[in-house]
């Protein structure tokens, strides 16, 4: 009951964000990059959360950066999923040597905490929010390796793959037909973890500055701004604090039921 | 691994000097992967000082050659392999002073907030999870769980904001503004940090705690009559810590991605805001060596934990191999 209710007001939470990153331009009549009234007005009739420092209006620029942080994280998770599951099912398929070679090395690479790889990153890249995206996707690819590649074991281990093979199945086949089908609502749900890791990253990264534009609507430059008028406009750092703070629960949960969902030992 | 089925002292040798080896060829390739990510990805590494003027075109030629970057990307590689095993990390590309000297300027102030976290977080990760574990179902127990939770989910950044808002607001009541200076300075950041690591230890205390209380020899305490809170303190938790310290090892990784944060948060000075203000200058002497020494650090209690654990349960030694 308690985990029930814990699912589905996650899911409210998720929907609303997605569809206010959707609709951000249906649902208010300002730009976010554009001063539209006094700077840190309170909430009020005209303004419904109220203004920013420089005039912009709180609401618009939540919105719009729903739009931007989830869309960034998103796609940093799909660079690590891909990229990781590409390199999981060749370790999990190659020869011994090879596949003790691929993890050895991505474990090497998993002794450099997560933040501080895509920090080398952005060192490396410069500044900037494509630079943060791409750095976040590839600091999360090692870990995703390993976990894609002992998802493919796990499957790869069952007995209907020994009964394909037997019955003449080519390896394209049982990839295809066997391999990824079953591996797939796994996988489903580590992504799902990979893009609530993401979403953290990458918002705390842009709240350190990284992101270079201090005026790009998006949550974690949003909060990194809340900052500066704390004490007496705190619900500027709370509103966007806020927001990342449910939506990385929010996700975080998914993945738990989903995988819950989704074990093999559990299934309903 | 060499098999020596009789001997069990030789195995315990070899898997460990396995485990040291292992840890040197990891340092090995984080040092290569730093140097190489910031050099292939970087372009021109001078192309920031020229832009905010701090050099001209006439001297970029000078100072390339000075920095050895007019040399074969190989070639800087050897040189600066050799000079990190003499402890040279280079030097700052905007004051030229020694990047090991800054740095050593910058760490006692980390290692201040870091070790104050960890001992904050113990301390709370330990009594959040006995609550939690203690009589199931109970508002107490509850409201632990509800709290590690919390911990666990809260970013560093945002647990810090509300820290500072919650402590205003306290000392807003107070007569002055005495003590607000201490408390933000240390006690605050290291709370806001601790909070954060106390999560994942409480879950850990947690689940042992759970494990080891349905245990036989709980039941025989109770018979002998010992108290509840005596029964938990010595007879369960102490089966459940050893998990904990292996955590605490891996900790070490979180707290120094969360140093960086806290620092920012409170404008506090250490290792932290050095990094951000040398990637975003890119001054990359600097931030290379400050990535260098955490990821060293980070490896080598990796791995001493490793060792450490095989040493207390030595049926561990095998484990490596699967």
């Amino acid at each position: 009951m308690r985990s029930r209710v814990i699912v589905y007001s996650s899911l409210l939470w998720l929907s609303a964000v997605v569809m206010a990153s959707i609709l951000a331009p249906l649902l208010t009549r300002f730009d976010p990059l554009q001063p539209v009234g006094p700077p840190l007005a309170t909430p009020n009739g005209q303004w419904v959360l109220g203004t920013d420092a420089l005039g912009r209006d709180t609401w618009t620029r939540l919105i719009y950066g729903a739009r931007l942080s989830l869309s960034a994280a998103i796609s940093s998770a799909l660079l690590s999923i891909t990229i990781g599951g590409f390199v999981g099912v060749i370790s999990a398929s190659s020869p011994h040597w090879v596949d003790r070679l691929i993890m050895w090395f991505s474990n090497a690479l998993l002794s450099i905490p997560g933040l501080l790889l895509a920090m080398i990153l952005v060192a490396g890249l410069g500044p900037g929010l494509a630079t943060v995206i791409m750095a976040i996707g590839i600091s999360g690819v090692p870990g995703f390796v390993r976990i894609s590649r002992s998802i493919f074991m796990q499957t790869r281990s069952q007995r209907y793959m020994e009964t394909s093979r037997a019955l003449g199945g080519d390896s394209l086949w049982i990839i295809r037909y066997h391999l990824l089908p079953n591996a797939l609502s796994q996988l489903l749900s580590f992504s799902t973890v990979q893009i609530a890791w993401a979403f953290l990253g990458l918002t705390t990264l842009t709240f350190l500055g990284l992101a270079g534009d201090p005026s790009t609507p998006e949550w974690g430059a949003m909060l990194n701004a809340g900052r500066l008028h704390l004490i007496e406009f705190p619900h500027l750092a709370i509103l966007s604090g806020g927001a990342i703070t449910l939506t990385i629960m929010s996700i975080h949960n998914l993945g738990i039921w989903l995988s819950r969902r989704t074990d093999p030992t559990r299934r309903l | 691994m060499v098999p020596f089925p009789d001997r069990p002292q030789y195995r315990a040798i070899v898997a460990v000097s396995q485990r040291i080896l292992d840890g040197l060829l990891t340092a090995w390739v984080t040092v290569t992967f730093t140097f190489f990510a910031l050099r292939i990805a970087a372009g021109d590494p001078l192309a920031s000082l020229l832009s905010q003027g701090l050099i001209t075109h006439e001297n970029v030629e000078q100072i390339r050659i000075q920095l050895g970057l007019d040399q074969p990307l190989l070639t800087q590689y050897m040189q600066f392999l050799s000079s990190l095993l003499h402890g040279d990390l280079g030097k700052s590309l905007y004051t030229k002073r020694s990047v090991s000297q800054i740095i050593f300027e910058q760490l006692p102030s980390t290692i201040e907030l870091a070790l104050s976290a960890l001992l904050i977080g113990l301390i709370l990760g330990i009594i959040i999870g006995t609550t939690a574990a203690w009589k199931r179902g109970s508002l107490g127990a509850i409201l632990a769980e509800s709290l590690s939770g919390l911990a666990t989910a809260l970013p560093v950044a945002f647990t810090g904001i509300l820290g500072i808002l919650f402590v205003s607001w306290l000392i807003g009541g107070l007569p002055g503004n005495i003590g607000l200076s201490s408390v933000k300075n240390l006690l605050l950041p290291a709370s806001v940090l601790g909070f954060a690591s106390a999560g994942p230890i409480a879950r850990v205390i947690q689940s042992g705690l759970e494990e080891s209380i349905q245990k036989p020899y709980i039941l025989a305490a109770r018979a002998r009559g010992i108290s509840g809170g005596l029964r938990l303190f010595w007879h369960a938790l102490r089966p459940a810590l050893p998990p904990v310290i292996s955590l605490t090892a891996l900790q070490a990784a979180f707290l120094f991605g969360g140093t960086v944060i806290t620092e920012v948060v409170f404008s506090r000075p250490g290792l932290g805001r050095l990094l951000i203000s040398s990637i975003l200058q890119g001054d990359f002497p600097i931030a290379q060596g400050i990535v260098i020494l955490a990821a060293l650090l980070y490896t080598f209690s990796h791995h001493l934990a490793d060792i450490l654990a095989m040493v207390i349960d030595p049926r561990l030694e095998n484990e490596h191999e699967k």
